[in-house]
């Protein structure tokens, strides 16, 4: 037994590489079909964007790279596909460096393709990337024109009839940012807390906890907390919306709600791994006690 | 030419001094690094006091403060230039001197140079860095899906394994304040995922057991990010917040003086 948990201490960790690989592809190529259960701060957001009316502008911020992708793009897509179908009008911008416009370009040319009566200028308009993200939050609550003279294509605002409709962040129901790092947080710092827009997050599930302290102090509508906050997102959407149940159920792409199926087995054998390498530490612990 | 008093101001205390204080500042080595100083206490005091003063040279629409804002969009900008010199003058030393892994820098500058080259042709062309009005890609938006958003997955991808390795060797209840965490995090990881109905899957008459007990677990993990987590992420934003704050009155007031490359303040 002793020689045992002496071999399971040094295991060589190509094997746990191995089993990982096995933990997240197989689900990925065999969908399991797990159930996904929703919570309070993801219910809230949808709600919050599900009361709002045709015409009305949402904020939605890509601010986040390819790294957080596969957790960050399912809940940009689930939004903008709720804004959408209700007629929304969407403002798109991109404040992480790292790629967050090239995201940005693929997820709006993605909802084009299952959207074809969008009209740029009036539906929606992506104005890109701007560096210095808690400046140009700070001027969004002036003039968006300051920050943004053009779109992401060099297009000055002003000729974009949406634009002509929200001078500045105040006009904005809600800002929605998708982030990972701590953009995140200076859109509650800047503009929630200095001008007053809503703002609801969807960050990756490593950031979320710091964002329940903003959620209890009423600065935040709500919180989609990772993969798990994208697939619940996609489940109210689904409910509420017979249109997009079906898009959900026969879609090839890539969403959270498939993605919950390998998150959810890859958890299992962490914490399986957590509680063996516990026993067999406790193992030699004692054995160290008793000799 | 419109000289509002804002304006005026600004151009007296963010060039006049400035250029003055360059000036003084060969006569006098000391003014080097008063001059500085003063600047900084201008930009830190301005946006301050145009939160409380409401007046229209402040905080209006075109006042000081938002004129800063602007300054500092651009300012960061600048910083984006510094970055690429940076790159450009370590890549090229290791270039040139062929030390190890000198090829990694030659990579990396082709792809600074092929990255940006194609982003500025994209400007300069007036066809963008996303998707033409076609659907098709512009040279700089088929470098980002097809080299930059691959690579940058891949490198993030590689966490999932050494953080389940870490998590086999490193993540031990050595001690009470260990296994407290480590309680909490396998209680919000099992929490966070249908993990009860997966293992209840191949066992159907257990299924309806493990989606009860399931939701219970949704529901303290729930309690956990939202009570013991929300408390003790309020107290660090709070200390971080004052700890900031006190670090930007140390530079307004001219103690700290790191930033200038002459020490840590007198």
């Amino acid at each position: 037994m002793a020689g045992f948990v002496e071999k399971l201490l040094g295991l060589d960790r190509r094997w746990i590489f191995l089993l990982v690989l096995l933990s997240v592809a197989t689900p990925i190529v065999f969908p399991i079909g797990l159930p996904v259960t929703t919570s309070g701060p993801t219910r809230s957001a949808f709600e919050y964007i599900e009361a709002l009316t045709p015409g009305d502008v949402v904020w939605i911020s890509f601010d986040y790279g390819p790294s957080s992708a596969p957790e960050n793009d399912p809940m940009a897509e689930a939004v903008m596909r709720q804004c959408f179908l209700k007629k929304v009008r969407v403002v798109v911008t991109a404040l992480y460096p790292l790629g967050a416009l090239g995201i940005a370009n693929n997820v709006l040319a993605k909802l084009n393709a299952e959207f074809p009566g969008l009209r740029y200028g009036e539906d929606y308009v992506n104005l890109g990337y701007k560096d210095g993200a808690a400046a140009v939050m700070r001027r969004l609550g002036e003039d968006i024109s300051g920050a943004f003279p053009t779109d992401a294509n060099g297009r000055p605002i002003g000729e974009l009839p949406l634009m002509r409709d929200v001078p500045d962040i105040r006009h904005v129901k809600v800002i929605v940012t998708v982030a990972t790092g701590t953009i995140g947080e200076w859109w509650i710092t800047q503009v929630r807390a200095q001008i007053g827009t809503p703002v609801i997050i969807g960050p990756t599930a490593v950031s979320a906890p710091k964002y329940y302290a903003y959620l209890n102090a009423g600065q935040l509508v709500g919180i989609l907390g990772g993969m798990k906050g994208a697939a619940e997102y996609e489940k109210l959407l689904a409910s509420r919306h017979p249109e997009l149940a079906g898009f959900y159920r026969t879609t090839h792409t890539f969403t959270a709600t498939k993605g919950m199926d390998g998150q959810t087995v890859i958890h299992t054998v962490i914490l399986v791994f957590i509680l063996v390498g516990n026993l067999a530490y406790m193992k030699s612990r004692m054995k160290r006690r008793g000799a | 030419m419109n000289l509002e008093f804002g304006r005026v101001a600004l151009v007296v205390l963010f060039a006049l001094i400035p250029i003055a204080g360059i000036v003084m500042g060969l006569q006098a080595s000391a003014l080097r690094t008063r001059i500085p100083i003063l600047i900084g206490v201008f930009a830190g005091v301005i946006p301050i006091l145009s939160l409380y003063i409401p007046k229209q040279f402040l905080s209006g629409q075109t006042g000081m403060s938002p004129r800063l804002d602007q300054w500092l969009i651009i300012v960061y900008a600048f910083a984006l230039l510094l970055g690429v010199v940076n790159v450009l003058q370590n890549s090229l030393r290791r270039i040139r001197r062929r030390e190890k892994g000198w090829p990694f820098s030659a990579v990396l500058l082709t792809g600074l140079f092929v990255t940006g080259g194609l982003g500025v042709y994209g400007a300069v062309s007036r066809q963008g860095i996303g998707y033409r009005p076609d659907g098709s890609a512009t040279p700089f938006q088929w470098i980002t899906d097809h080299f930059f958003q691959p690579l940058q997955s891949t490198i993030f991808a590689l966490l999932a394994f050494f953080m389940a390795s870490a998590a086999f060797r490193a993540f031990r209840a050595r001690n009470t304040e260990a296994s407290i965490l480590l309680l909490a995090g396998g209680l919000v990881m099992a929490g966070r995922v249908p993990l009860l109905e997966f293992l209840a899957a191949p066992f159907p008459p257990l299924q309806p057991a493990a989606a009860g007990a399931s939701q219970a677990l949704g529901k303290l993990t729930e309690w956990i990010m939202d009570t013991p987590n929300g408390a003790a992420q309020s107290g660090i934003i709070i200390g971080a917040a004052l700890g900031a704050a006190s670090m930007a009155i140390r530079v307004i007031l001219g103690i700290e003086r790191g930033y200038l490359g002459v020490g840590k303040g007198e």
